[in-house]
């Protein structure tokens, strides 16, 4: 079953293989200077062509960067409060829910490690 | 007369047909692939009109209204039922095969419905079947979750049935035209969509029933029911403007909820409600491009939404578990999965290039052309608020994220083939939106790609994408954990039996009392009677028979008295 052999990434897909650059030490760091500049650039373009807004504040040269990067924060922190009150363990419903089921029915699907065969 | 078969009959018919076949084998598979294109290609053939007219009890019923409102539902309905058996070509359960046509047929059946009789059988028969792709999964959690659902979609139907035998007794006619809001009628048919579509508070059964749905059947869930309600909505009370602010709520509240969901499809779910949030405004305008935009969206947002689905279905079928806090890291054995699922994540937030992005801008554009400033602001919320779970959460702690130490195969073939046509539409759309533009209501005269656009949204969403990076790192983001979160269906599910039962408890201890009491009057009352009139009691006491002839006597002689007195 899962985790408990060892990896043996030769058999993982090519693709898999790949996207395995994520995990070189520095790879993570790269794609957050990406976003960064990114975010730069998005936010200088703002600067060379004319606005056709509906309102006002759509005028505002980096209005959209401003109102996703504060709105993204706040929903986040709301959640957290939300979290504090609706949150239940997960046989709060007992057994008329599928929430306390500790596995998907087994014979109808097909668990299988990548180098199972 | 009918002239053309409606298309639904082609899908029990095809239901029929498929009972005969071998169960194993692929002409199943193939029959069940078969039916949606050949329906699709029957209708986009037979050009607009109304078909298939028949007369019962004095009622016009119009099983085959093709016009260009319903033609692109039908066609994108046509589209995920292949798209649907395709990713379950696996599965050799009748139960569900079965369901998945009839259900498919009866939400087709319904959008071409000219009239509301007609609509109400299908409107029906989507409830009925669908139920199925719910209990198929064996639990007796999902038996229950599929008795939940079935009496909110019955009820739903019944509400309809009351609203349309009201409306012909106000207006004479069942024609399912557009309506506006004010008689009685009016508001049940009103309700009646609003439940199928998911409105606040009226939103927990497709939470609810969504995640407890097979792999495959929740792909197929997905589609149909709330989109049919977005369509007769589109339909019957296109324009009226409190769809806007229920809208408006629709796409804001879901966030909060996906945001702290560990389910994925549920989160997922959450999502969905957001989206019909965006196709509700758009309806609620009601202007010709805004009604463009909701059904464009509903195109796009079948095949992103399905994409989703699907990936999420795919890990549950190769870990067993769809619960985030149990997932991470997947990408390394099942990166064809991975990328499937940012493409649809990219979609459904609406990244320039890919589908949502050439749909859901049209809603916004009118939205922001006919002023309504806080609506357009909240929807531009409600955009980063999706990038949040559906764009960020779903593939990130699936597949990246902390490493679960699960090394997961690959999903199977047929289940990669059906994400990978799914994703290239998403990006067929985006890419050439001009192709969905084509075949909506009304004529479109709209750029979605202009530099205004295209900066605002990426500006939008690469901060957003930022924020998540600061609060994930800094630990702010709040941790995948195995919990549940109450939602307004704890009313009826919680509240309202516990409130049953203590009044039960309340009314039982009363009668009690109160039987107890009488019971112990009468009780007494025959203890009483008994002592002074039982064997043993003081009336009957064994008086010589000679008393009674001396007081007969005695009774004489008084009456004599009398007489002689008198």
């Amino acid at each position: 079953m899962a985790g408990s052999r060892k990896d043996d990434p030769d058999k993982f897909p090519p693709l898999g293989q790949k996207m395995m650059w994520l995990e070189k030490p520095g790879s993570v760091a790269k794609v957050v200077i990406g976003l960064v500049l990114a975010c730069a650039l998005v936010v200088l373009a703002d600067f060379f062509y004319e606005k056709h807004g509906h309102f006002a504040e759509e005028e505002v040269e980096g209005f959209f960067a401003m109102f996703g990067f504060v709105m993204f924060t706040l929903l986040v922190l709301a959640a957290r409060g939300l979290r504090v009150l609706v949150g239940e363990r997960e046989d709060y419903y007992g057994k008329k829910a599928i929430d306390q089921e500790e596995s998907y029915p087994e014979d109808q699907i097909e668990i299988k490690d990548y180098d199972d065969d | 007369m009918i002239s053309v078969i409606p298309t639904a009959f082609l899908f029990f018919a095809a239901a029929l047909v498929l009972l005969a076949l071998p169960k194993k084998g692929i002409l199943r598979p193939l029959l069940l692939l078969a039916t949606p294109i050949i329906a699709a290609a029957w209708v986009w053939n037979s050009g607009l009109g109304n078909f298939a007219q028949i007369e019962f009890f004095g009622l016009e019923l119009e099983f085959m209204r093709l016009d260009r409102l319903s033609r692109v539902f039908v066609m994108v309905f046509c589209l995920a039922a292949f798209l649907g058996n395709l990713y379950a070509w696996h599965v050799r359960d009748t139960v569900q095969q079965v369901a998945a046509l009839l259900y498919a047929g009866s939400a087709i059946g319904a959008v071409l419905a000219g009239d509301m009789i007609t609509l109400f059988f299908y409107w029906e028969g989507t409830a009925i079947a669908s139920v199925f792709l719910i209990w198929a999964r064996g639990t007796e959690g999902a038996y229950w979750t599929g008795m939940r659902y079935l009496i909110i979609q019955i009820g739903s139907g019944v509400i309809l049935l009351a609203g349309v035998v009201l409306w012909y007794h106000d207006t004479g006619s069942i024609a399912f035209e557009r309506m506006t809001l004010g008689s009685l009628a009016t508001w049940l048919i009103f309700l009646s969509f609003g439940i199928k579509c998911a409105f606040p508070l009226l939103h927990n059964w497709l939470q609810d029933s969504y995640p407890a749905a097979t792999v495959t059947g929740t792909v197929i869930l997905s589609a149909f029911t709330t989109k049919l309600a977005v369509y007769a909505l589109a339909r019957g009370f296109a324009g009226t403007e409190i769809l806007i602010y229920i809208g408006t709520v629709m796409t804001l509240f879901p966030i909060f909820f996906a945001e702290i969901e560990n389910d994925l499809r549920r989160v997922l779910a959450y999502s969905l409600n957001n989206q019909l949030g965006f196709m509700v405004v758009g309806i609620g305008i009601g202007t010709e491009m805004a009604l463009n935009g909701t059904a464009s969206h509903a195109f796009a947002h079948i095949l992103y939404k399905a994409l989703l689905f699907m990936s999420v279905g795919a890990v549950l079928f190769r870990t067993g578990t769809s619960k985030a806090s149990e997932l991470g890291g997947l990408y390394r054995t099942m990166p064809l999965t991975a990328t499937f699922c940012l493409v649809g994540a990219a979609s459904i937030s609406a990244f320039p290039l890919f589908s949502g992005f050439v749909t859901k801008s049209l809603i916004l554009d009118q939205a922001a052309g006919a002023h309504y400033e806080l609506v357009w602001l909240a929807l531009v919320f409600a955009s980063a608020g999706v990038l949040s779970h559906s764009g960020i959460k779903i593939p990130f702690f699936t597949f990246f994220a902390h490493d679960s130490g699960k090394r997961p195969a690959e999903a199977p073939t047929h289940m990669l083939w059906a994400m990978g046509i799914t994703a290239f539409l998403c990006i067929f759309i985006g890419v050439f939106p001009d192709t969905l533009y084509a075949i909506l209501p009304y004529d479109v005269d709209y750029a979605p790609y202009t530099v205004g656009h295209v900066v605002g949204q990426l500006q939008l969403l690469l901060f957003a994408l930022l924020a998540f990076v600061v609060v994930y790192r800094t630990g702010i983001h709040p941790p995948e954990v195995r919990q549940i979160n109450l939602d307004f269906d704890w009313t009826y599910r919680k509240a309202a039996p516990s409130v049953i039962r203590v009044v039960a408890a309340f009314v039982a201890h009363v009668y009690g009392g109160i039987l107890t009491f009488l019971t112990n009057r009468v009780n007494n009352t025959m203890n009483r009677l008994y002592r002074s009139h039982g064997p043993e009691g003081r009336m009957a006491r064994n008086w010589p028979t000679g008393a009674m002839v001396l007081s007969i006597a005695l009774l004489l002689g008084a009456t004599l008295l009398v007489n002689f007195a008198g």
